[in-house]
């Protein structure tokens, strides 16, 4: 059924939502009333009778001096990480879980405070990898997470298994006694594509996924690391068969070029502030100049329907050569 | 709809649609036939006006559902019951409509 929800804390600006889509509101006023009659007709609709007077005498169902104007807009998702990072699960041996309950949020929950459409919001929910956990939607503690993918991969690598064909059922029962069975298939879920041969469920390990899992396990660790010895340190710690590659860590960490010996840090696209403005500041105060392949995985995001990362540079930032390369930085000074 | 200048609250239940064939005397500055023109009359005044097509039709939004406002109440929502993509601009000035007009002797 058609509906359209207006969402928004007292705080934040009111956006429409129908079930899909999300819209800024804006209220505009008319300087001419706006008066609603049902079933008024036109003149063509009228019959062209030329020789009757019709007067209609009609019933004003309502007037407005106002009216509300929609433009569709990026779904806000950030604040839905945001609050499902309150809390995030540690396990089910963490005695925190007990406790504390007013950090949980439910479908509904989410629904009221989340500026965005229902599906929107879903779909999120799922890319951010994250479970609900009786009956509340919860992200998990990046360690723990880590923990489970490490029995994981410890036990395909034990069992010679290929990454492609990773069997649920195995699974289950080997890892079973070491962890909560929901949260072993979370994993699979999470790091894999499931599919169903010959009756059985097997998931197929995305390479790319975990590459990028464990690189963000080594650089959180650090500010930053030398990047020919992090290269050496990361392949070490993949899963047997997998390949590490830059591009897998695109908008996670940012290599330093300039610095000598060259250098990677972490650069999570999710801690960076939502709003436009506030994000290519962020960035450029980060980094004084930037190439377009540096930061496009960095404003990727913020691209509307149709918007191309180029447009947004157009918009943002000022481009200049620097030895042969176009580089952009800030329109304004950054403080 | 009906787009004008903003008629006095209580006039607008006397509003009429009318919709004739009107002759305008030398008075006027024409004397031409009006066929098919939006005509709205507000008390003892008349207004001229024609049709628009909008741009961005507008929806008209009903509200269901939520008494009272708060976190345990149900949640509103509303749902479109009619698109308006048609209206009749009247935004000439009202003229009034004079239906006697004694003859000096």
């Amino acid at each position: 059924m058609g509906y359209l929800v207006i969402r928004g804390e007292k705080h934040e600006q009111a956006v429409l939502c129908s079930k899909d889509k999300t819209y800024d509101m804006k209220i505009a006023d008319t300087s001419n009333m706006l008066l609603f009659i049902p079933g008024c007709k036109t003149p063509e609709q009228l019959k062209a009778d030329q020789a009757s007077c019709n007067v209609i005498h009609s019933q004003i169902a309502g007037f407005s001096n106002n009216y509300w104007e929609l433009r569709r807009c990026r779904p806000k998702l950030k604040k839905l990480r945001k609050l499902l990072m309150e809390d995030p699960y540690e396990g089910p041996d963490s005695r925190k879980d007990q406790t504390l309950t007013f950090s949980k949020y439910t479908t509904e929950d989410l629904l009221s405070l989340i500026q965005a459409s229902e599906e929107e919001i879903l779909h999120q929910l799922q890319v951010i990898d994250a479970c609900e956990i009786e009956g509340f939607w919860r992200i998990l503690e990046f360690d723990y997470e880590m923990k489970l993918l490490n029995h994981v991969t410890q036990l395909i690598d034990s069992e010679s298994w290929s990454l492609s064909k990773v069997p649920l059922r195995t699974c289950l029962e080997e890892l079973g006694s070491l962890e909560p069975r929901e949260m072993i298939e979370h994993t699979l879920l999470s790091y894999g594509r499931k599919y169903i041969d010959d009756g059985e469920v097997y998931f197929e390990m995305h390479e790319d996924k975990i590459c990028r899992a464990i690189a963000q396990m080594l650089l959180q660790n650090a500010v930053k690391f030398n990047l020919s010895e992090f290269h050496e340190v990361w392949q070490q710690s993949v899963p047997e068969g997998m390949t590490t590659r830059l591009d897998q860590l695109k908008g996670l960490a940012l290599v330093d070029k300039s610095s000598r010996p060259e250098t990677i840090f972490l650069l999570k696209v999710e801690d960076l502030p939502e709003d436009n403005q506030e994000r290519f500041n962020s960035l450029f105060s980060i980094r004084e100049k930037w190439t377009e392949e540096d930061i496009t995985p960095y404003i990727q995001d913020l691209c509307a329907e149709k918007q191309t990362v180029g447009a947004l540079l157009t918009k943002y930032a000022r481009s200049s050569v620097q030895n042969g390369v176009k580089v952009y930085n800030s329109r304004r000074p950054i403080s | 709809m009906l787009e004008g200048l903003r008629p006095h609250p209580a006039l607008l239940q006397a509003a009429h649609l009318h919709r004739q064939q009107l002759k305008l005397g030398p008075e006027h500055g024409a004397d031409r036939h009006l066929q098919g023109v939006p005509v709205l009359i507000v008390g003892h005044h008349i207004l001229y006006g024609k049709v628009v097509q909008l741009e961005k039709p507008f929806a008209v939004l009903v509200k269901q559902g939520a008494g009272e406002p708060g976190p345990a109440g149900p949640h509103a929502c509303y749902t479109v019951t009619a698109l308006i993509k048609t209206k009749l601009l009247f935004k000439t000035r009202p003229k009034p409509i004079i239906t006697n007009v004694p003859k000096k002797v």
